[in-house]
């Protein structure tokens, strides 16, 4: 574990690609148990920072320090995964099972077991049979949160997970986010753009804005005071989600 | 070389045995595992790609030859289509905008057409060997060298068994490379080891029967399959079959009926995938009369 206990720790981190910065260095940590939300308008560098946290693009400068036996897992938009691609869902969420070259061994019963639960957590057991690419935007987001958790994580990183729902879809999501955070003490970070629901939900934000140059993190009051959150998204008030 | 008009019987095929058994042997062999690959080359959309292998590969035979006759250099033609197919795979699985700053498709569109174009002018200076380079281009040939054929099968159950092996590492990190990338796969060696056997399987097999027919086998088997909406394991199975019927039920049809043997082997290929939208079509025609059926039972009446 890291000094910190935290499971994953930003060190005056330089995000930015050809050489170029997105923003300012910044120091902060992934808690566990917490739901982190990554906030910024378009072109503001989410998703190149959580690239980079995630290991998938090199930092300009600065450091990513994991925790040495800390398990992270990521999950894209669900729209990515290919249309045509025949697979259930049961074996999409075994993808989360497979770790280094671990895909060389056999497949067997406690595999199953492992999908199994995991669709459980997720609230997905009924999906578990049925063609991935016929489910809902939401189910499909249910099925990739298990796969998620069948990789039993330290840190779970989700790229706009509510994209393609609706509001009522999207709350849910977000809610049972928050629940797994704290009942099972996952950190878990997710991009998104809906304010109301960072309102609501996240326990930590992460505002990154390339206007004024900052990334400011925190609790959602703190972030949501600051001069450049005001700025660019008015005054936001923090309601209890649960 | 043009099949005998004589020879049209299943008695004057069994007694020339010898003579087809390689061929048959070569086309089972190519279409199974092609038919296999070719999964993930439709699934990945990657057709493009196995067109500008196939098409190096005929290069790399027209280059054995110039070579042979221009510079008096011996490149066994298998060694040189093999060759500039893996070339032409390692070219076009570069993680493109990075080391080469052309979009994939732009990429894939110079190979293939270079490739092409090139072989049509070594074509040019070797005419003594015109035969042969039409043999590469469209699978004209009847007969398939022992060397060839032995290059194919230990080729295609190397490949057969490295990708089963490692088949769930394939599929997660050809399917979600970010995520395999995260939980820790090779996913830049998976991605390799699946281009590079794609391209020395393309490249082997186009050398013993032509660039035409394992284009064919490597998109058409797999497009069928997956067009019937079967899942994951069965297609990559019935993909190998149908690949290998492809290949064995071409070279039939050109013996008995006097085809040449690539085109008859392609259009064999064509015919799976055509059939496979005939059944989609049907299985969709129901659907699309219960419309009106719905649109009717909640009509007011007249």
């Amino acid at each position: 574990m890291s000094a910190h206990g935290a499971p994953l720790r930003c060190e005056r981190l330089v995000v930015g690609y050809a050489g170029q910065a997105l923003l300012p260095p910044c120091d902060l940590e992934i808690q566990r148990g917490k739901l982190t939300m990554v906030l910024g308008r378009n072109g503001a560098g989410k998703t190149t920072f959580f690239r980079t946290v995630l290991g998938l693009q090199p930092p300009l400068s600065g450091r990513v320090v994991r925790a040495p036996d800390a398990r992270i897992a990521y999950v894209g938009q669900a729209l990515s995964l290919d249309r045509i691609l025949p697979l259930r869902a049961r074996d999409v969420v075994a993808w989360g099972l497979m770790g280094g070259w671990s895909f060389l061994q056999r497949g067997n019963g406690a595999r199953r077991a492992a999908c199994l639960r995991a669709l459980a957590a997720a609230g997905a057991v009924e999906l578990g049979e049925r063609n991935y690419h016929d489910l809902s935007e939401g189910q499909k987001q249910r099925v990739l949160l298990a796969r998620m958790l069948a990789s039993q994580p330290d840190v779970g990183f989700l790229d706009e997970p509510t994209a393609a729902m609706d509001a009522v879809a999207e709350e849910e999501a977000t809610a049972q986010l928050a629940r797994l955070a704290h009942e099972q003490g996952l950190a878990i970070v997710v991009i998104s753009h809906v304010l109301g629901l960072a309102s609501r939900f996240a326990d930590e934000i992460i505002f990154l804005d390339r206007d004024d140059a900052v990334v400011v993190n925190g609790p959602p009051a703190a972030v949501f005071a600051h001069p450049s959150f005001r700025r660019q998204f008015g005054a936001l008030e923090v309601h209890d989600g649960a | 070389m043009e099949p005998e008009a004589a020879v049209s019987s299943w008695s004057a095929f069994i007694g020339a045995w010898d003579i087809f058994r390689n061929p048959l042997l070569c086309a089972l062999g190519a279409g199974a595992v092609l038919g296999f690959l070719g999964v993930f080359v439709v699934l990945r959309r990657m057709v493009f790609v196995s067109a500008g292998v196939t098409q190096s590969a005929g290069l790399g035979v027209a280059l054995a030859f110039y070579l042979d006759i221009h510079l008096g250099m011996h490149l066994d033609p298998l060694v040189g289509a093999a060759a500039l197919a893996l070339v032409s795979t390692l070219i076009m699985s570069v993680d493109s905008g990075r080391t080469i700053k052309l979009p994939r498709e732009s990429l894939l569109g110079l190979v293939f057409a270079l490739s092409g174009g090139a072989a049509v002018l070594l074509g040019d200076r070797i005419s003594q060997e015109a035969h042969e380079i039409d043999s590469i281009l469209f699978g004209s040939a009847v007969l398939v060298r022992t060397f060839d054929l032995v290059a194919v099968l230990v080729s295609g159950a190397l490949i057969l068994a490295l990708t089963l092996w490692w088949l769930r590492g394939l599929v997660f990190a050809s399917f979600d490379p970010d995520a395999a990338r995260v939980q820790g796969l090779p996913v830049n060696l998976l991605d390799r080891t699946l281009f590079v056997s794609i391209g020395i399987m393309v490249g082997v097999s186009a050398r013993a029967l032509g660039s035409l027919p394992v284009f064919a086998f490597s998109v058409l088997p797999a497009a069928a399959v997956l067009l019937l909406g079967v899942r994951l394991p069965w297609a990559f199975a019935l993909a190998t079959v149908l690949g290998a019927l492809a290949g064995v039920a071409g070279y039939l049809f050109a013996f008995f009926y006097q085809f040449p043997v690539g085109g008859s082997q392609t259009v064999m290929a064509g015919l799976f995938a055509l059939l496979a939208i005939l059944i989609q079509v049907l299985r969709g025609r129901p659907l699309r009369l219960a419309l009106p059926a719905r649109a009717r039972a909640i009509s007011p009446p007249p």
